[in-house]
């Protein structure tokens, strides 16, 4: 075992930090669903890396990644069909053209 | 440390170093193809990590899901955007911060600034407009006189044009964009805020994760082979969670679909031109086509 | 035999086998107009290339093809790396080859190479879903994913006797993976070759030399999935591997000639419309089978 826990969390904390740069960030729609997609492999690996070192014999950890992976490749096509919508009404994905629909 | 103990420790590095370059590069760069590419590179990088902490599955799975997602998901940046290559602002290097210049610079070091322009010809000439709008822009911000601004500033819409014409088509939101550079870039004026906010919480959880005691960490190796014991407990224990995900997907294609199908809201003014031609369908013409069928049979 | 050996057999495999089905190919294929890999006379634009995005392309999709070799079963023993998830490693690994297609076509930076690459990511869509389908029939069946599993659990009888559904629907979604006759898109002679095109000199041989040797391999793949893999009497168990590809690569390259050419948005209504409906069905179809007990025991 040459390679500690917490050298795993810390590049899973650090993906974290760009994803959220990303998030709060970037301007077009297609970005920030990029960062979401980051933010969520941040907590994969995680998860990963606790069930690893912490309970290798259970196997949840892996059957909640699958989930995540999952949840994220849903996440993805609707948010892109959402965006083909937008992308019709208003020939523009950036968010700041849709301020608006605030409140 | 013996040889295993050294490979491993490599491929941490390299698996580590991929995903955080990865991901860094994906925030930063302006070219949208190369920031789908380098957040592949930053999946890949983690199923790596994944394979090293002995889930083999799991990351041939994340390299499987992503390298499909993220070719899709350039595909569509590639239709939406105005400057999916990055090539507005490849001309203008001095609106980047350093990490962004070299993200999107470093990596295309030939004095031509614009290797990922789509446009099939005068690729010089707008290049040289960019150029010169920008360092009009520099020098004299808002209030410079009309005249060289107005030379300028059809250059520049002439170099949309060619953008445009290639890369989305969408010409005439583009055509009054002459004078607001920030517009042409990915990021959004908050970007300084977001990167200090990005920084400090980076740097609160390595303080988290550095000062915290150790977590108690159990000694055994688990099986390699856990794809047996992943599937025997996707379908005993979690059955409920697994079918649920199935569903999940389910209503998530229906969801798509029903958002991306063209022939609802026909008030929208982008849905005129289908709505326009599904109004007069074809019943003018097969009306007397029959009757003429028929004096033919008779 | 190390590890060095095993790089090397396999490499050398690779490369007979991708000159073999080279051959194969351009016997079947002489003259003919739209036939693949005879373009290459457009005009290239050299120096508007992406410097890194574009030679990095023939890179990843040879070691595509040659990471997919690993897994693959010449005889008893004679396979890589018996992988515990090899079927699923080997699906896994082949997509590298649709990444190395869309990173040269952007990279190269023409309209046709680019659209090349569009229509390769959209081909990727049209045939992963219906190929996992066909796939897990032998997986149920053999009830392991490892490749030589699967050609030992065919010792009584061969899945295709067993599948047929299965097997035509891996023929269909083969010919999509390994871009041949029905399936060319993206390198049709409408895009003047897409990235073959583009591509000279040692570039242009990388290519060839990986897509032929992707079309080996998923022949080779569904010998090994369908026909019994190394097994069969009398001759030495890898002459067996090598007739069972040969007879799937002229069954496939000669079948595909026999169906006009299809558009990518028709191949993605074929996939959507068709394949995947029979590709559920035929996994409920074997899920039946294993029921009524039919098939490999143990």
């Amino acid at each position: 075992m040459t390679i500690p826990l917490t050298a795993y969390l810390l590049v899973s904390a650090a993906l974290f930090a760009i994803g959220v740069y990303t998030v709060v960030a970037q301007r077009s729609a297609v970005m920030i669903l990029m960062g979401i997609e980051l933010l969520l492999n941040a907590a994969g690996l995680n998860v990963i890396a606790f069930w690893r070192f912490v309970q290798p014999d259970d196997y949840s950890g892996q059957i909640f990644l699958i989930m995540l992976v999952t949840v994220g490749a849903v996440e993805m096509a609707v948010g892109l069909a959402i965006m083909l919508l937008l992308y019709r009404q208003r020939k523009d994905v950036q968010v700041d053209s849709y301020t608006e629909l605030k409140g | 440390m013996n040889v295993e103990q050294t490979a491993v420790l490599v491929a941490f590095g390299l698996c580590a170093f991929l995903a955080l370059a990865g991901a860094l590069g994906m925030a930063t760069t302006m070219s949208m193809f190369r920031s789908g590419i380098f957040l592949m590179a930053s999946f890949i990088g983690v199923g790596g990590l994944f394979i090293l902490l002995a889930a083999d599955l799991m990351g041939l799975l994340q390299i499987m899901m992503y390298i499909g997602g993220m070719l899709v998901m350039i595909l569509f940046m590639v239709l939406f955007m105005h400057d999916p290559g990055g090539s507005m602002m490849a001309g203008m290097p001095d609106m980047m911060s350093p990490i962004e210049r070299f993200f999107s610079r470093g990596l295309q070091p030939e004095p031509e600034p614009e290797p990922d322009e789509k446009a099939d010809d005068d690729t010089g000439s707008s290049l040289k407009e960019d150029a010169g709008h920008d360092a009009m822009n520099r020098d004299e911000m808002d209030h410079a006189d009309k005249a060289a601004g107005h030379g300028s500033h059809g250059g520049m819409d002439h170099a949309h044009m060619d953008h445009g014409s290639t890369s989305c088509g969408d010409m005439d939101k583009m055509g009054d964009m002459g004078g607001m550079d920030m517009d042409m870039s990915m990021v959004t004026p908050v970007r300084p805020v977001a990167a200090w906010g990005a920084a400090a919480i980076g740097i609160g959880l390595f303080a988290l994760l550095l000062l915290r005691p150790d977590w108690p960490v159990a000694g055994q190796h688990p099986n390699p082979d856990s794809a047996r014991a992943v599937g025997m407990m996707l379908m005993h224990k979690y059955m409920i969670a697994f079918e649920g995900a199935g569903f999940l997907i389910l209503l998530g294609i229906f969801g798509a679909v029903f958002l991306a199908r063209t022939n609802q809201h026909a008030e929208a003014p982008g849905r005129a031109l289908p709505v326009a031609r599904r109004e007069d369908p074809p019943p003018a013409e097969s009306g007397p086509a029959p009757g003429h069928e028929e004096g033919k049979w008779s | 035999m190390g590890i060095a050996g095993k790089t090397l057999l396999v490499t050398l495999a690779l490369l007979a086998g991708a000159w073999v089905s080279g051959r194969i190919e351009r016997v079947l294929m002489r003259g003919e107009p739209g036939a693949m890999h005879q373009a290459g006379t457009a005009a290239v634009h050299l120096g508007r290339r992406d410097r890194w995005l574009y030679p990095i392309g023939p890179a990843v999709a040879l070691a595509a093809v040659l990471l997919g070799a690993v897994v693959m079963p010449f005889g008893p023993a004679l396979v890589g790396e018996d992988l515990q998830i090899g079927v699923f490693y080997f699906i896994v690994v082949i997509d590298f080859a649709v990444l190395g297609i869309a990173l040269s076509g952007w990279g190269a930076n023409t309209g046709h190479a680019v659209e090349a690459c569009y229509r390769a990511v959209a081909q990727l869509v049209a045939y992963v879903v219906p190929l996992g389908m066909a796939v897990v029939g032998t997986i149920m069946m053999a009830k392991s994913l490892s490749t030589t599993r699967i050609v030992e659990a065919q010792q009584g009888v061969w899945f295709i006797v067993l599948q047929p559904l299965g097997f035509a629907l891996y023929l269909v979604t083969g010919l999509m993976q390994c871009y041949r006759a029905p399936f060319l898109e993206p390198f049709a002679d409408s895009v003047v070759g897409g990235v073959l095109g583009v591509s000279t000199g040692p570039e242009a041989l990388i290519w060839r030399l990986a897509l032929s040797g992707l079309l080996l391999l998923v022949a080779a793949m569904g010998a090994v999935l369908f026909l019994g893999g190394w097994s069969g009497p009398w001759l030495p168990a890898p002459l067996w591997m090598a007739l069972k590809t040969l007879g799937l690569m002229i069954l496939m390259l000669a079948g595909g000639r026999m169906v006009r050419p299809l558009s990518v948005a028709r191949m993605l209504g074929l996939s959507w419309k068709v394949l995947i409906p029979l590709g559920l069905a035929n996994v409920l179809l074997v899920g039946g089978l294993i029921l009524l007990k039919i098939g490999p025991t143990g």
